[in-house]
């Protein structure tokens, strides 16, 4: 091989090796920098700019919500397990495993509606333009996500009517 | 014998037969003497990647460059890095105000 190509294959490798390291060294010592903080709520205050007499209305008002938080997730859970007890092995949907799922849907929409409730507070506590944003933000994330999925099966089923 | 005898030096040189030349000797030693004074002739396709390689070979220019990858490396790495801590941070105060089954 000709020794100017094995010069220049080989400055090339040195090249995209200094490259690489330079980038997972930096791009590692800013996560480790950045995520370093205990503080649950670190990014509402960088993401929103908040003052700290805001945030602190904000932690109050977080910390009443934890516990109807984690009360309403063990409901859920208890539902779930019910769910799964009355719909067992069989190959057929009972009406007792009908009902629990009805249940399961309802307690899922109570927590959404408490879930809205305190993202509506938090909003509350925020500068105008920030609330809004925070507010947007916290809907695209929790229920589109829903939206996503049903948009996506009725797109599937359309597309399906439209097939011969 | 006397070295000034010119008689006897002319005798002598006119006595050596010298061989004829070839045919156009002269032109063909000339050719050679350009030929040989003449800058090598390049390969094609060769000479940009040995000007490359000598370029590459100069300190100076591979400071310079291994300087500026690491440079563009670190400043690409720190603004990505930057984008994924706070997407970790946007996931960790999620996972506390609406857990998984709550979505």
């Amino acid at each position: 091989m000709n020794r100017s190509l094995v010069i220049l294959l080989g400055a090339l490798a040195l090249g995209a090796a200094v490259f690489a390291g330079s980038y997972f060294a930096g791009q590692r010592a800013c996560v480790a920098g950045l995520t370093r903080s205990a503080d649950d709520l670190s990014w509402l205050r960088e993401e929103f700019h908040l003052s700290d007499t805001e945030m602190a209305h904000i932690r109050q008002l977080h910390e009443g919500y934890m516990p109807q938080c984690a009360k309403m997730c063990a409901l859920l859970a208890a539902k779930k397990t019910e769910v799964q007890a009355a719909l067992g092995d069989g190959t057929n949907v009972t009406s007792e495993a009908q009902e629990k799922m009805t249940e399961l849907g309802e307690l899922r929409a109570q927590c959404q509606a408490q879930m809205l409730r305190h993202f509506i507070a938090v909003s509350q506590a925020m500068p105008p333009e920030q609330g809004q944003r925070y507010l947007a933000e916290m809907k695209r994330l929790t229920l589109g996500f829903h939206e996503e999925i049903e948009q996506s099966m009725s797109d599937s089923a359309g597309h399906e009517h439209h097939q011969p | 014998m006397n070295p000034d005898d010119t008689k006897l030096s002319t005798l002598l040189r006119k006595s050596r037969v010298s061989p004829p030349l070839p045919p156009r000797f002269q032109e063909k030693v000339w050719r050679r003497i350009e030929d040989a004074e003449a800058p090598a002739p390049s390969v094609p396709g060769l000479s940009w990647l040995d000007a490359l390689a000598a370029l590459v070979l100069r300190p100076r220019f591979a400071y310079a460059t291994v300087t500026a990858l690491a440079l563009a490396g670190i400043l690409l790495g720190v603004y990505q890095g930057a984008q994924t801590a706070k997407q970790n941070e946007q996931a960790r105060y999620l996972a506390l105000v609406a857990p998984n089954p709550l979505r």
